[in-house]
Formats: C-alpha cells, structure tokens, sequence
C-alpha cells in the first residue's frame, strides 16, 4: 500500500539491544532468529552443496574413482567403501539440503524476519519457543552430523537415501547407530518445525496489525500460514513412522519386518503422507516471494490476490491426498494408482493460476530488472519446467518408466534446486538491505543469477535425457552408454561452483564497503509495510501498532 | 512521538537461556538413548547414564520454563489477546497430537484390513478373498493370537477416563464459580481417576497374551495404547501440577489458563480412548471372538 | 494423426544402433521392445508435447513482456488487477488439458498394469472374427496377441537379493518336482575382477562382449511371442526388477509377491539394472534378459533341469557377438 496511508511514527526508537551473548544465544526477538536462521542455512547449505560436489565429481565419467579418496582402505577395499560412503553421500546431500537448508532458509529466515514485519506485529506470538525452534534444528543438525559419522552397517552414517525405506533402514541393512541417531536428528527437527508452525500460525491468526484482515494479508504470510498448516498435520505421521522403525530396531516390534508379519510399504505411505506435502511445504513459501517480487518490480499491484491466497490453499488441501504418486510400482492396487493419477494432477490447475497470475501481473508493468526480479523470473520459467515434468511423472502409465531413473530427479532439482532455491536467492536479494542495512552490489549479484541460471540448466537438463534412457537413481556407477549426459551435468556443477564462489564474493564486498542502506530501495512498487521501517528495522518494530487502512498489504 | 514506550498489549519476552539448554539437553539425550539401545563412541549397549543425564536435564530445563511462564502470567504479561494466543497455540498443539496417533491407527487398520494381503498372497486375491465388507478383518487377530475381553477391564477403564472427564468439568465450573475447594476436590477426583486407569492399564499390560516383540498384533496394540498411556500420565501430571498450584493459592476465576489447557488436554486424551476402545479392543473382538 | 506425431517424436527422440543397451548421447526412450513400451512412448510423446507447448508459452509471455513491458517502453505502469474472464480461461483451459491427458492415461495404465486374461482374450478375438470384425480384430490382436494367449503364461518368478537376482520358473519341474531355480550374478562390481572377467578368467569367453554393468553371467530367458507373468519377491531388503526396453518396473518388496506381465516378440538381449537402492552394491546387480525361439527355450530349460548350465547358456547365445546384435538392432 501507499506508504502515507499507514501511520508511521516509530522510525525513531530507541534501540535497547541486549549485551552480544544474551543478544544471540538466548534471543528472544523474531528478527535476530531470522539472522539466525539464515546464517544456519548457509552453513548447512555449504555442506549439501559440497556434498552434490562429490556426487557430480565421482559421476563426470564411468568408474569409481573419486569416493574412493575419501574412504579407508585401497584398491578394491576402498572401492567397496566408496559404493557405500556414495549412498551416505547422496541420503545426507538430499536430508541436510531439505531439513537444514530450504526449511530454515525459507520459513526459519525469512519467515521470520517478515512475517511479523508483513502483517504489523511487534514479533512472534511465542519468542521464546521461536528460538527453541531454531536451536533444535541446530541440535538436529549436530546429531545428523553425528549419525555421518558412526558405524552404520557397511561402513560409517547410513546409507539408505533420504526416503528411509526399511529394510535398509532397519536392522537388515543398517544394523549400527548410525540410523538410530538420524532418526532421532529427524524427531529433533520434527519437533523444531512442529513448534516453529504453531508460532506462525498463531502469529497470523492473532497478531495482525488493526485493519489487516486475511483478505488484505501480503502473499508471503499467505505462503508461510498454509506452509505451517502442512507442517503441523504432516510431520507428526512422520514422528509416528520413525517411532515405529526406532522400535523395530531396538525393541523387537514387527511393524516394517516381513518375517513378522509386517510391512514395508506401509513405511512408505505413512512417509509420503508427509513426504508429499514437505515438498509445497518448500515451495509456498518462494510462491510468496516471488509474489511480492513481481509486483514490487512492475510497479503494479499483484494480478487476482485472492486467487493467488486461495490457489495455495488449495495445493495445500490437495497436497494431502496425493502422496502415493511416488509409490507406483510398490505394486499397488491398480484402481489405487488411477485415483493417484488424477488427484495429482489437479494440482497443475492451482499452480497454474499461480504461473498466470505473475505473468499477468508483470503485463503492463514497468519493470525494472533489478538482481530479485531476475531470479523471480528465473524461478517462474525454471519452475514450471520442473511442473510439467512432474505431471508427466504423475501419469502411473509413464511412471513406470521413469520412476526412479534420473528423469525424476532432474524434475525435482528443477523445482527444489531451480525452484525454492531460486525464489530463496530472490528473496535473499530482494530483503538484503532490509534486514543487514547495507546495500548488495548489483553487478555481482547479477553476474552470480546468469551463473547459476546458466549453470544449473546444463547441470539437471541432461538429467532429463539419462532418465528417458533409463539411468536409474542412486547409482554411484554407470553403464558407458549414459556418459556423455552425467559428463555434461558435473560440467553445469562446475559451472554453479563459480556462480556460488561469486554469491559469497558478492556477500563479502556488501560487508566491507557497508554501503547504507535505504528504508524503501524499491520504490512505489514496495507497498508491503516492512518498508515503512527503516533499514535495518528498530530492535523492537511497531511499538505501536500501525493502521492498516487501504485495500493494500499486497 | 512515542519513543520505545510500548503501546500494545502483546507481550515480548525476555532474552532466555531455557531453548539453548533445553537443545542442548536434547543432544544429549538423543546420543544417551542411542547410547543405550546400540552402544556409541565406545560406551557399551546398555549404558544408562548418559541418558540418565539428558533426561534430567530435560526435565530441569521444562521445569525451569514453565516456572518463568507462570511468573510473567501473574505479573500480567499474559493480556487478552495473549490469552487468545495461548490458547489457539494448544489447540493446535492438540491438532498435532491427533495426527500423531493417526500414525497409530493407521498402522494398526493396515495391520487389521490388509493382514493376508501382505502376506504373500497378490492384490487381486486378497481383493477377493475379502469381496465382502466386515469379514476383510477376518484373519485379524491373526490366528493364535488370544485378545482382551473388552467388557472387563477395558470397558471398566473406559468408564473411569470418562468419569474423569466430568469431574475434570465439575472442577472447571467450580474454579469459574470461585468455588475453590469444589475445584480442589474435583481435580484430586481427577487425578486419581487417571491414576487408578494407569495402575488398571499397567495391571492388563501384565496380563497380555501376547507381547510387544513377538507378534504384530502385539507391536501394534502396544504402541497405540502404550502412547495413549503415556499421555495419559503427562495429563495427570499436567492436572496434578494445577492442583498443587492450586493448593499455593494460584489460579482465580477468571483466569487459569493453565487448568484450561489441562482439561483440554485431558478430554483429547479421553476422546483418544474411546476410539482405542472402539477399534482396538471391541471390534477385532466381535470379528474374532464372536 | 496421432501416428504421424509419434513418428515425428520417435524420429527425434529414437536412439540409433544397438537396439538394448543405453545409448550415449541418447535423447529419449530405449526402443520399445513390448507393446507395453510402445504405448508409454506414443503417451509420452503426446504429453511431452503438451509440455512443450506450454513451457513455451510461459516462455514465450515471459520474453513478450521483458521486451514489451520494462521500464524503458512502458515507463507508466498499468494499475490493473483483475479480469475475470481471463482467470477463467486459465482455470478451465489447464483443467481441460488434463482431462484429454487423463483420457490417455488410464486406458494405457490399465493396459500395463492388469496382467491380461488370456482365456478372455482368446474368446474375445474369437468372437470378433465370427461376426466379421476383422479391422476391429486386428486393432485387439495389437495390444491383445489372440495367438499368444493360446499358448498360456510363462510364468517366472525374480526374486532380489544383495545382491543378485534369483530367477525361478514354477511351470519348469525337474524329475523330483523341484522348479527350475537360478541364480543370475553380475559380471562387474566394479572392482578389479571385472577385468579379470573381461579377460574370461572365470572360463567363459563372453564376459568380455558384455556390456559393462549391464552383464549377468546366466540371464533370464524366455521365449519369444509368449504372454509372461513375472513375479517379484526379496529376500532381503526392496529391490526393484526393471528392464527399460520393456516398460516394466516392479518393486521386489520382502513379505510381498507382486506381479507384472510383458510379450517380447522380437529375440534379443535385452538389459534392465536394479531399480530400488538396496544397499551397497545397487548398482551392480544387472538383469539381463535373453528372448530367444521356443525351441531354444525348450533346449535351454532342459540343460538347466539337468544342471548342465554352460550347455544351457550355449543354447542361448545367439547374440553374443556385436555382429549379431547391429543385425538385430537394423531389424529393429
Ligand atoms: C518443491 C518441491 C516439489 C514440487 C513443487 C513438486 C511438484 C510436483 N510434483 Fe514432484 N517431487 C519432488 C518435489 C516437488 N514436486 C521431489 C523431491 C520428488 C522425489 C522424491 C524422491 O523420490 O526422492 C518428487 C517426485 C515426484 C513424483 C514421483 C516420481 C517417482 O518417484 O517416480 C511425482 C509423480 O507424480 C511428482 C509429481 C509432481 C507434480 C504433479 C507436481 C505439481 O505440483 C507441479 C505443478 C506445476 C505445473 C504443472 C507447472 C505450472 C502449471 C502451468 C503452467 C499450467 C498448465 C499446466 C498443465 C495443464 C500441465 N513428483
Ligand atoms: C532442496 C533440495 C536440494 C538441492 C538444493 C539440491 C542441489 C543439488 N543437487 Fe540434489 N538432491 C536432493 C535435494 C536437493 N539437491 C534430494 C532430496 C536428492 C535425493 C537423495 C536421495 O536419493 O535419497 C538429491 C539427489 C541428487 C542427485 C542424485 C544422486 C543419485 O541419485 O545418485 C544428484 C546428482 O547429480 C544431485 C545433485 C545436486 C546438485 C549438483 C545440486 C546443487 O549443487 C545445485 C546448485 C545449488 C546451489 C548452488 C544452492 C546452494 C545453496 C546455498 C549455498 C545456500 C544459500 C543459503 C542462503 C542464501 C541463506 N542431487
Ligand atoms: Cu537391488 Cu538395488
Ligand atoms: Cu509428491
């Protein structure tokens, strides 16, 4: 909304900042978390993304000859090694990139910085369980660390993909610690996200700023509230099915034993009961970035808000009945599967509208191409390329082909690692003066989005090609016939590695020259209330509350 | 202009050691349990200290933030609006449990419905086996196995929980009405209820059949009901701390949050219950006993 | 219609020479060597077209309105927000979009995925030709092969284990009524015996004509224009039996028998590779498939009754030298 319809008298504040240690290890302000979080993320997306490194360096050509470097033993003793130290790679590559990295970058980070800021909140309802939230994803990400490294069954962590399917997961295939303490690191951040979505869901429903109805709510709120919702149903099956596979371990229940009755495909529905909904779970929250984004750089108001609010509830909704999409050839009844098939595929109406609804707001705009709204139309092209693909995996008739060959996952590193990575740089660029009060320079960060866009096309498109060709998943070694492909895609990963050496370039000459940042660098397209505040906003925004009293907030 | 004088009525909490010690505690106790299940960084399997210490530790740090939560909601930091708040957290705190043992029943109806499917016969013949309704709990029990007969103790602790859960109302009614000693006496009613429901539970465990460990049915039946119990003992805890802080003089009519939560809580527990009762004990029964 | 653009894609998509390893370089699909395949690729590429067109739409507006709508040519932003119709438009297009490829996609899905009644099948093509229906008839014997269904299954059953695959036939009893059971171990495991293998230290001479990682040292074989029924099962953990050329992946799960069905009518080898991660060495425990004559079937099942494997394997390998296999890649 226009800045002067919203009472402003609280840019000059006092800040009374607590002492450094109190400030960060007892923090109780929904801001300083949000730093938190995001430092968090980076950390842990450091080591994911040097993880993916090993995986594109040992697959560049046929053979085994990189892990083995990494492993004790030599000749064919390492290489034995190496098969097993591959899969850890790959299990905790795809565990720490999800649960460490986009979790907390997008909802721990930036949901925090702004959603209170958003909706007119002087901080999170509960402050002091949002910082247990953030510690107990540190502490689950120490005990992940930890489960890497300690006797799995084959060698040391555990290496049965970040799906957990028993019976590698139980005593069959991991007899040793390792898992027990990665189901343990999983409860942990369960339990983090858990508390982290009751906040924000509380935060939303009771703290809104006089004026700011739902209908009026920014998108990004939007996002964050249906992410919680999924986060909260959804998490507790899977507490519920690492619970059952802990005792399978240690206590002698048979619920994922075949030799006592049980069965290990309903390990799968109740972890895709969660699975599917944890992958919108990562990309609502870039829905509603993007959102603001687009409009802010068009200079127009968002195209059809409350399609955009009800068209993620909807995927939200839908997004819980479709999870066995990734279970067709467990052998499922076949009636079961068409049902899969068509619920899965209503979710491209939804999503659609989202695609539309962007293009249309930038039509007619002005757009400026500033470093956010490059990634924002990145992420809206790469995006749906991944989405199209996924609809064509939801078809149990061509899955059966596909399903587990590479194909699948350069479908979701197109709208992981191309879609709720994109929209996180996004937002990253988009909110950095904002919340550090410096200004980012706009060429390094452009040079950093063609990079990574370039980079990461020639990194997971020819993915696609290995997939048709049948290139099954978690291979550590290949038949020659798919060389040229994975030679291409490790080419694209070196690609990304210069890209992120220039987003850290890019972070480190921020940081050094400290150019002061502006309360609004955007202009008349930012309407959103975080940039009535300045830059950085004050330790303790709004004091008093402002007055929402246009149509706007979006 | 105002400066940082505060004009709104939500509350912002101090800085706070608890979530810091509380993960760390966390830690702890994870590599403790795994400790003592499998052995870790050379400690045999079966050491229990370290998990001993976490545990304590745990405890220490829930003990030490409720104390600080009930502090600033006598100091009057818990306004209106938060007492919305708080109450929309427990609810949806509840929320979160619900699917918590939908984990459970799911577990235990696959177990139920699809009990020959899985074992080794295809989909199509197990479709058929079972064309016709009811009869697909047929084969579950699986053979052998000898169940409860609900309508003894069972049905003797249902009726129990549900008691509970009228006195837990009367005690509520009383403490709106300032009737403390009414609250008083209803909530000891309270929590023995839940007491003697746990000693019943604890009394049926030992009596079982069939065990955790040997049968499917057992790993079901246990886990679902065996976190019932749980729960059942966290809401009597949760009721009994009311009580004593009743007894200090805490709580007043028109507010007591805490007891409310209490409640709530324990008439989920109860509700939770009565499906167990339903699904669990009498209609495997009646399929197979009958 | 729908054959020209399948050929169009196929011509884009198709992979040349050998016809059943992965080719490098390789674009698209393996070539079908089911019906089951070939009616996933006509439906992929009737997807994959879709696709396209609506990747390059998005694209097409996006580049539209980055030329059209920046700062320079449109330097007074439009205030616009809402138009109902066109929300509509793109509410029900996508929806309609999908009900066409849902039309596809049951009828193929059903198609693979029920294992066909053949007594049905042989009465029904029966019935086709008795009234006269004989373009109608032909159209069925395509998906359908009355004449195979004459013949019955051929049932096998691949069970998986860390890590190689235990094949056994139900219907092939020896004297004493035991199924004719085998076990199909990789040639590579990637180590330093591979190359030992290569050089055919292990006695057989054909272990270095095998493709890498692709090889078995004795495959599954089944005889050419018969309805198969497979069934898969575990020993140990889940693994998953997929051969690419034939359309068919199915989990191996322990406690479960699944089951699937494919015809190959044309001989070959034809290679698949595990498709569940089971454990250290998922990646080498290859299946290999060899379609070869009934009456080198009947040969072959006979050596392998007597426990004569070696004889059994000669009397399949037919396709052992690259020769054979471009010769039948070119038929293909
Ligand atoms: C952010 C994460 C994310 C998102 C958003 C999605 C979105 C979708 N996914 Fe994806 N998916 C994953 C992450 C994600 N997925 C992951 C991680 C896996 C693998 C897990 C593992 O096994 O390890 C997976 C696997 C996976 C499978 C299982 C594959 C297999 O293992 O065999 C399937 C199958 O149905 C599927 C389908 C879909 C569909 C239909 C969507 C839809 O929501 C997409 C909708 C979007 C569009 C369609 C594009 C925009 C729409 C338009 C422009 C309108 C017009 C379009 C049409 C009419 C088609 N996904
Ligand atoms: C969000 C999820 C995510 C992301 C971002 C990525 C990113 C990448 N992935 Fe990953 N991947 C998975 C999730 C993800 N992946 C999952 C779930 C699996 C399946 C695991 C399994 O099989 O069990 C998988 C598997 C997988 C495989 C298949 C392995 C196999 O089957 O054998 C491969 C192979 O190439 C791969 C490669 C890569 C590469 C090269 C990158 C990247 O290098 C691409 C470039 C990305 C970046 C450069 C982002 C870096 C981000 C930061 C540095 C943080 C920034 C933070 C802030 C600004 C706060 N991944
Ligand atoms: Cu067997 Cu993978
Ligand atoms: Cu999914």
């Amino acid at each position: 909304m226009p800045m002067d319809e919203v009472a402003i008298d609280h840019h000059d504040a006092h800040d009374h900042k607590p002492g450094f240690f109190t400030r960060w290890l007892f923090s109780t302000n929904h801001k300083d978390i949000g730093t938190l979080y995001l430092i968090f993320a980076l950390i842990a997306g450091v080591v994911g993304y040097t993880l993916s490194g090993l995986i594109r360096w040992e697959l560049a050509e046929p053979g085994i000859g990189v892990m083995t470097q990494f492993v004790a033993g030599e000749g064919d003793v390492a290489i034995q090694n190496a098969k097993h130290f591959y899969n850890t790679v790959i299990t905790y590559h795809g565990l720490i990139m999800i649960f460490f990295m986009v979790m907390p970058a997008l909802i721990g980070g930036f949901g925090n910085w702004f959603v209170p800021l958003m909706i007119g909140a002087p901080d999170m309802a509960f402050p002091r369980m949002n910082n247990i939230s953030f510690w107990l994803t540190v502490a689950a990400f120490v005990l992940a660390c930890i489960s890497m490294t300690v006797p799995g069954g084959p060698g040391n962590g555990f290496g049965g993909g970040w799906v957990l399917y028993p019976p590698l997961s139980s005593t069959t295939g991991h007899p040793g610690p390792a898992m027990d303490v990665l189901i343990l690191a999983l409860h942990t951040a369960g339990i983090a996200s858990i508390l982290g979505a009751i906040n924000f869901i509380v935060t939303i429903l009771n703290m809104r700023a006089p004026g700011m109805t739902m209908h009026k709510m920014p998108l990004f709120a939007w996002g964050v509230l249906i992410t919680a919702v999924l986060l909260l149903l959804s998490l507790p099956v899977l507490a519920a099915a690492l619970t059952m596979l802990l005792t399978d371990r240690n206590f002698g229940s048979q619920f994922f034993s075949p030799a006592g009755g049980g069965d290990p495909v309903m390990f799968q529905h109740l972890f895709w009961f969660f699975g599917h909904p944890e992958v919108y779970i990562m990309i609502l929250p870039a829905f509603g970035i993007i959102s603001h984004i687009v409009s802010t750089f068009s200079k127009k108001p968002i195209f059809g808000y409350l399609g955009m609010a009800y068209a993620m509830v909807s995927i939200g909704v839908i997004g819980f009945v479709v999870w066995a999409h990734h279970m067709y050839t467990v052998g499922m009844d076949v009636d079961l599967k068409a049902y899969f098939v068509a619920a899965t595929m209503v979710i491209a109406v939804p999503t659609g509208i989202k695609i539309f609804s962007w293009i249309a707001t930038m039509w007619g705009g002005s757009i400026d191409f500033k470093v956010p709204m490059l990634w924002a139309i990145g992420f809206i092209f790469l995006f749906t390329v991944g989405g199209v693909t996924g609809v064509v995996l939801a078809n149990a008739g061509i899955d059966h082909a596909l399903h587990d060959t590479y194909y699948v996952v350069a479908h979701f590193h197109y709208v992981l690692s191309l879609g709720a990575v994109f929209g996180l740089f996004a937002g990253w660029y988009y909110w950095f003066e904002k919340m550090f009060g410096i200004k980012y320079n706009g060429v390094i960060g452009g040079l950093h989005f063609w990079l990574m866009f370039i980079g990461s096309n020639v990194l997971f498109f020819p993915q696609h090609f290995l997939g048709l060709q049948g290139m099954p998943r978690r291979y550590i070694d290949y038949a020659d016939g798919f060389a040229t492909w994975h030679m291409w895609s490790s080419i694209g990963y070196a690609i990304t590695l210069v890209a992120t050496l220039i987003f850290f370039v890019g972070l480190v000459e921020a940081m050094i020259r400290r150019r002061k940042g502006e309360a609004n660098p955007w202009g008349e397209g930012a309407t959103t209330l975080e940039w009535t505040l300045p830059s950085p906003p004050p330790f303790h925004q709004f004091n008093e509350l402002p007055h929402v009293t246009n149509k706007g907030g979006h | 202009m105002a400066h940082d004088e505060v004009k709104h009525d939500f509350h912002l909490v101090n800085p706070s050691p608890w979530p810091l010690l509380g993960s760390f505690s966390v830690i702890v106790t994870a590599l403790g349990g795994v400790t003592f299940m499998k052995g870790l960084f050379g400690l045999e399997a079966g050491t229990w200290w370290l998990l001993a210490i976490g545990l304590s530790m745990v405890i220490w740090v829930m003990f030490g933030w409720w104390r600080e939560v009930i502090k600033e909601g006598r100091v009057g930091d818990h306004t209106p609006v938060v007492q919305i708040g708080l109450r929309y957290g427990m609810i949806l705190f509840i929320a979160s449990e619900i699917m918590f043992f939908v984990g459970w029943f799911w577990s235990f109806f696959e177990f139920a419905i699809f009990e020959s499917a899985r074992v080794g016969e295809t989909w199509d013949s197990a479709n058929a086996l079972y064309a016709d309704g009811l009869s697909r709990f047929a084969g579950w029990p699986p053979v052998g196995v000898e169940t409860f007969d609900p309508f003894h103790l069972p049905l003797i602790n249902t009726l129990i929980l549900l008691l509970s859960g009228t006195t837990v109302t009367w005690a509520h009614h009383a403490l709106q009405h300032n009737d403390r000693s009414g609250a008083k006496l209803g909530l000891v009613f309270t929590v023995l209820l839940g007491m003697v429901f746990t000693l019943l539970q604890a009394y049926e465990y030992s009596h079982a059949a069939f065990t955790y460990d040997g049968t499917l049915y057992g790993s079901a039946f246990f886990m679902a009901t065996g976190f019932h119990g749980a729960h059942v003992v966290i809401g009597t805890i949760f009721l009994a701390i009311c009580l004593i802080r009743l007894l200090m003089g805490g709580m007043s009519a028109d507010k007591h949050l805490g007891f409310e939560f209490a409640a709530w809580y324990w008439h989920f527990v109860d509700v939770v219950w009565l499906f167990l009762f339903a699904f669990v004990y009498v209609v495997p029964f009646l399929v197979y006993g009958g | 219609m729908r054959h020209l653009l399948a050929a169009l894609c196929a011509a884009v998509m198709a992979s040349p020479a050998l016809a059943f390893v992965p080719q490098d370089g390789a674009l698209g699909f393996q070539p079908a060597a089911t019906r089951i395949a070939e009616r996933i690729h006509v439906f992929h590429h009737f997807v994959l077209i879709i696709i396209v067109l609506i990747t390059l739409l998005v694209l097409g507006l996006l580049l539209w309105i980055i030329m059209r709508h920046n700062r320079k040519a449109n330097p007074v932003p439009k205030k616009f927000s809402h138009n109902t119709l066109i929300e509509v438009i793109w509410t029900v297009v996508p929806a309609l979009i999908l009900v066409a490829i849902a039309s596809q996609s049951f009828p193929n899905l059903y198609y693979q995925d029920v294992v066909p009644n053949l007594q049905q099948i042989t009465d029904k093509s029966d019935k086709l030709i008795a009234d006269g229906k004989t373009a109608q008839q032909e159209r069925f014997a395509k998906d359908y092969y009355p004449e195979a269904a004459e013949k019955g299954f051929v049932n096998v059953k691949a069970q998986g284990n860390q890590w190689n695959w235990t094949y056994t036939y139900p219907d092939l009893v020896d004297d004493s009524g035991y199924p004719l059971e085998f076990v199909s171990n990789p040639v590579h495991v990637g180590i330093s015996a591979d190359a030992d293998n290569y050089a055919g230290a292990t006695g057989r001479t054909d272990f270095a004509s095998k493709p890498r990682n692709l090889g078995v040292d004795y495959p599954m074989v089944i005889p050419e224009d018969r309805f198969v029924r497979y069934y898969t099962a575990a020993a140990d953990v889940i693994h998953s039996w997929a051969v690419p050329a034939f359309g068919v992946k199915t989990d191996a799960v322990p406690g479960r028998l699944n089951e699937g069905w494919f015809l190959v009518e044309e001989p070959g080898v034809y290679y698949g590779q595990c498709s569940e991660l089971c454990g250290v060495n998922h990646a080498f425990m290859p299946i290999e498939v060899r379609v070869v004559s009934q009456a080198q079937f009947d040969s072959w099942a006979e050596f392998m009754l007597a426990g004569d494997y070696e004889a059994a394997y000669a009397t399949v390998d037919v396709f052992a030298s690259n020769e054979q296999a471009t010769q039948f890649a070119a038929k293909q």
